[in-house]
């Protein structure tokens, strides 16, 4: 849930990258966190395994600056993708403003990426929220990979019911990251 | 607490009401250091040393923390930790729940007894409940803050900062 702290004139929002083990949630902060600029820039917190694998979360607050004399800033996180996680992934998911579902476009992953994102769903009506109104964006990503399942297929499986917004990336190379930062981060703020 | 609701507006007076009560549970115990968390994660307000380094990153952790301990308690079907204690050898970090909403973080060394801690956070918390309520269920001009041309600025603002 954001938060509106009038006195100290802070606007606060939770976005959170969700999606299968190794679809390139942490790729995405990690360039995000290099390329945006310095003025927005804030520590990035991974808390991960020995091989990289996140553990419990990445964290990255982004600054707006003041617009409109509030301080405005974005608290990027990700989950751990493990299935073993999942109880880790509902304890991240806590107070979330929008979520941003990073899927693997190989097509040995098609599964993985279909169980992920019921559970998301799921996880989001446990919060009480109605899943099908709540900020979501959709990053297909891995799309350099030369065995990449077609785009109409990804949203046969991933978007038929849903019809959210998707982007195409190659996260390890920046490609769509912004595009999908972008449209969520508007998409949160239009339903403050 | 409506799920539906995007947003938490804290007044100008309910920001003094938390510090003051922060302030006083801090003059009380002798603690270094106390804030108060929402549950997502985001700091509200606090008090105690003002060189303490990156508030923000220590409000996702312990929040984080206090989220996987109640992801534990329903895992041992127990209802909810309500309180949590961290020991270090320098300091020691208490965190109580507030209404399953809200957090409140003491951080105290060896001069704090715990059990003082205990008792006055408990304190501290039943008021922090009466601001809690008041700031669910008071409404609020909200759209004097989100107007408009707020959400328009803003939109100016991420298609300037979030490019390649
Ligand atoms: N070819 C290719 N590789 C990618 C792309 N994005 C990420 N990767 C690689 O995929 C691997 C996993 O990426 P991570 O970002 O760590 O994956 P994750 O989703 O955070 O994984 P968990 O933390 O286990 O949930 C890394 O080796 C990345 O370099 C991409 O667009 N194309
Ligand atoms: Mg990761």
């Amino acid at each position: 849930m954001a938060i509106i702290n009038v006195a100290q004139r802070e606007i606060r929002c939770k976005i959170v990258y969700y999606g299968p083990g190794l679809c390139g949630k942490t790729t995405n902060l990690k360039y995000i966190h290099r390329m945006v600029p310095e003025s927005a820039k804030n520590k990035m917190i991974s808390i991960d395994t020995e091989t990289e694998r996140t553990l419990f979360f990445d964290f990255l607050p982004i600054d707006l600056g003041t617009v409109h004399g509030f301080q405005t800033r974005f608290h990027l996180y990700t989950v751990p993708g493990q299935v073993l996680y999942e109880r880790t992934r509902v304890a991240v998911l806590t107070g979330v403003d929008g979520v941003v579902f990073v899927a693997d476009s190989q097509p040995n992953k098609m599964r993985d990426n279909i169980e992920s994102l019921k559970e998301l769903a799921r996880n989001i009506q446990n919060e009480g929220k109605k899943f099908k109104d709540f900020p979501l964006v959709l990053q297909y990503n891995k799309r350099d990979m030369p065995n990449a399942v077609p785009l109409e297929q990804m949203n046969y499986y991933l978007n038929s019911q849903l019809n959210a917004r998707s982007f195409e990336a190659v996260a390890s190379r920046g490609v769509g990251v912004f595009d999908t930062l972008k449209y969520i981060s508007k998409l949160v703020i239009s339903k403050l | 607490m409506d799920p539906q609701l995007t947003s938490l507006i804290v007044s100008t007076s309910e920001t003094a009401h938390i510090e003051e009560t922060l302030d006083r549970l801090i003059a009380d115990t002798g603690a270094n250091y106390s804030m108060l968390l929402d549950k997502s994660g985001q700091v509200i307000a606090w008090s105690g040393d003002t060189d303490r380094q990156d508030i923000t990153s220590l409000g996702a952790l312990l929040a984080g923390t206090f989220a996987s301990s109640r992801e534990v308690a329903r895992l041992l079907k127990e209802k909810e930790f309500k309180v949590l204690f961290q020991q270090g050898i320098r300091e020691n970090i208490f965190t109580e729940l507030i209404a399953e909403q809200w957090m409140l973080v003491v951080m105290f060394d060896k001069r704090t007894h715990i059990g003082l801690v205990k008792v006055l956070s408990k304190r501290a918390t039943d008021e922090l409940t009466g601001v809690l309520d008041r700031v669910k269920t008071e409404s609020r001009a909200k759209d004097q803050i989100i107007s408009t041309s707020f959400r328009t600025s803003v939109e100016d603002t991420i298609d300037l900062l979030f490019k390649d």
